[in-house]
């Protein structure tokens, strides 16, 4: 028998019963996924990203398979922030047994204030993943993941207002310097890196000479990406004291084990779950099995400097 | 005329499924039949809904994240067939499965076709989406020849796997492009002689857009609603991720609905057909 509290982990004010996590926009709003998945065996679900107002999402086609990835153009396809709290939230508020980090995007700094106020004001999950990086929207998100100074403004600004829930700041590895990112969350108080989003990429239809998608570029995730989002992982733990969420083409237990190797405190799974939804269970097994796994690292702890 | 009650998916039907193939035989140049032990706790299908199946691996670099969702074509106590056809690397894949190999899907998954038992429904089938219209009037809920047409075409006579399927032989009315079998044209226009001959109460239709676009056109030339039968690439074909979504009418938060969750089967009168991925 083991002893599931003994790969716990606290993340901020939240402590997560493992360390396995569902990532965001892979099962909507989790109850999608709990036939084939048991909820309440996750570290916790990162649900999908919610914006202030619903959103229709792009033109379909929206996935294309490829050799050793996925290029995704959803665009953020959501009810919205109101029937999400009215909706979504009580059903959450019906499963205290499944820890939920919810999603969210806005466009501008008070349109964060909105929906962190929202939040504020209600329970039934354990933090907010702020989606500073999502490729597949018009407009400002992904570059507000560039933007050092505004990524710790947008940290503090939902920080404030939820400080005893758990923020995560996911960032986008379409970006040279991702430990100033990393580092501007850090100071304005988030609680852990949620690294990475999708790497931009590009296909083209070779029968009609045109994009595979209609805005052309796309977001690509899957095995292929591993090795970016190690050193996505590497270089923010370089930088920061402040946990670490490694996202990015896990298909099995030892591609976890390399995300602890680089830093990490916590993983997510994605795309893989779509061919596999027992791989995150079975990871689990795994590392309760094996505890001194998510403690080891390559590197020692950098060390906070003041 | 109203849209009867049809069955809903709910997701706890969705459940992870481990089973063998029990045979996998060609049935004309491009189709093949997949036929799968039917596993412990598979609750019985509706024609229409699908499977999801993840392709076993290939070996060597040949990886698939995504699973194929495939119509149930025939479900008995002890096998269910999938009608395939061979259009990239997965479905190659599949078709290299032997008896024996183990196969993973979810499923039944997604909102069937009406049964309709007491109405006249003329089915219109095209190329690989015999299989819903198929199990509606050879098994579930068998009503062919006792108020339910069922009317298949293809390009030509190799297309129509008449030695593997009694098609024919069964009552289904058969049309060829180039008239080497059966009607000489589309299927369409043979349901267009079809309802001029005999009028029926609704249209069911599946196969390539351009065939269920004509047959939305035909439905409402006659007044009698048509319910067709979606594809599209599937993420997890739960309807969380909102990758395989078609363009409606319909309100909401958005205008666009999961062929996986929402559909496959649409009332064709919500669907937005000049926006609809083709074919």
């Amino acid at each position: 028998m083991s002893t599931p509290s003994s790969i716990a982990v606290r993340i901020g004010p939240v402590e997560f019963k493992n360390p396995v996590f569902i990532a965001s926009g892979i099962c909507g709003y989790a109850e999608e996924y709990s036939p084939v998945v048991n909820l309440s065996r996750l570290g916790g679900v990162v649900t999908k990203t919610i914006t202030m107002q619903p959103r229709k999402g792009n033109l379909p086609p929206r996935i294309h398979e490829l050799p050793h990835g996925m290029l995704n153009s959803i665009g953020l396809e959501n009810v919205g922030l109101d029937r999400y709290v009215n909706e979504k939230l009580p059903q959450l508020n019906a499963r205290p047994d499944v820890a939920v980090m919810v999603s969210v995007a806005a466009e501008t700094e008070d349109e964060f204030i909105r929906l962190a106020e929202a939040f504020a004001a209600r329970d039934g999950y354990a933090g907010l993943e702020l989606n500073l990086s999502c490729p597949n929207v018009k407009g400002e998100a992904l570059d507000q993941g560039r933007n050092p100074a505004l990524v710790e403004r947008i940290s503090r600004i939902v920080k404030d207002r939820i400080p005893n829930k758990s923020l995560w700041i996911k960032v986008t590895p379409n970006i040279t310097d991702v430990a100033s990112v990393a580092r501007a969350a850090e100071q304005g108080g988030a609680d852990a890196i949620a690294a990475i989003n999708t790497v931009i990429g590009i296909d083209f239809d070779l029968e009609t000479g045109k994009t595979v998608f209609a805005r052309g570029s796309a977001g690509y995730s899957g095995p292929a990406i591993l090795p970016i989002a190690l050193q996505k992982v590497w270089e923010c733990a370089k930088a920061v004291t402040i946990p670490i969420v490694g996202i990015g083409g896990i298909t099995s237990v030892d591609d976890v084990r390399k995300f602890f190797l680089a830093g990490a405190t916590a993983v997510q799974v994605g795309t893989q779950l779509y061919a596999d939804p027992g791989l995150p269970e079975r990871i689990i097994d795994a590392l309760a099995q094996n505890p001194q796994w998510v403690t080891q690292r390559a590197l020692p702890q950098p060390v906070r400097t003041p | 005329m109203s849209a009867p009650e049809a069955y809903r998916f709910t997701p706890a039907h969705a459940h992870e499924h481990v089973t063998r193939v029990i045979k996998n035989v060609a049935l004309s140049r491009r189709y093949y039949l997949l036929r799968l032990a039917r596993p412990d706790g598979f609750i019985e299908p509706v024609a229409g809904q699908f499977v999801h199946v993840a392709v076993p691996d290939a070996g060597g670099d040949a990886r698939f994240f995504l699973r194929r969702p495939f119509s149930i074509h025939d479900c008995t106590a002890e096998f269910l067939d999938l009608v395939i056809v061979e259009v990239g690397p997965g479905s190659q894949a599949l078709r290299r499965a032997r008896a024996g190999d183990a196969v993973r899907f979810y499923g039944p998954l997604g909102h069937a076709y009406p049964v309709l038992p007491e109405k006249r429904v003329l089915a219109v089938g095209g190329g690989v989406g015999l299989a819903p219209l198929y199990y509606y009037g050879f098994r579930a809920p068998a009503t062919l020849g006792k108020g339910y047409r069922l009317l298949y075409g293809a390009r030509s006579k190799e297309d129509l796997f008449l030695d593997h399927v009694p098609l024919e032989a069964g009552g289904v009315l058969l049309a060829t492009d180039d008239g080497s079998h059966g009607f000489r044209g589309n299927v369409v226009q043979l349901a267009a002689r079809e309802l001029a001959r005999e009028p029926a109460d609704a249209i069911f239709s599946c196969g390539p857009t351009v065939m269920m676009k004509a047959a939305q056109r035909l439905a409402d030339e006659h007044g009698i609603p048509h319910y067709a039968s979606l594809e599209n690439r599937m993420g997890c074909a739960l309807g969380a991720c909102r990758a395989c979504v078609v363009p409606t009418t319909l309100e909401g938060p958005s205008p666009y609905r999961t062929v996986c969750h929402d559909g496959p089967v649409f009332d064709g009168a919500v669907l937005q057909w000049d926006e609809l991925p083709v074919p």
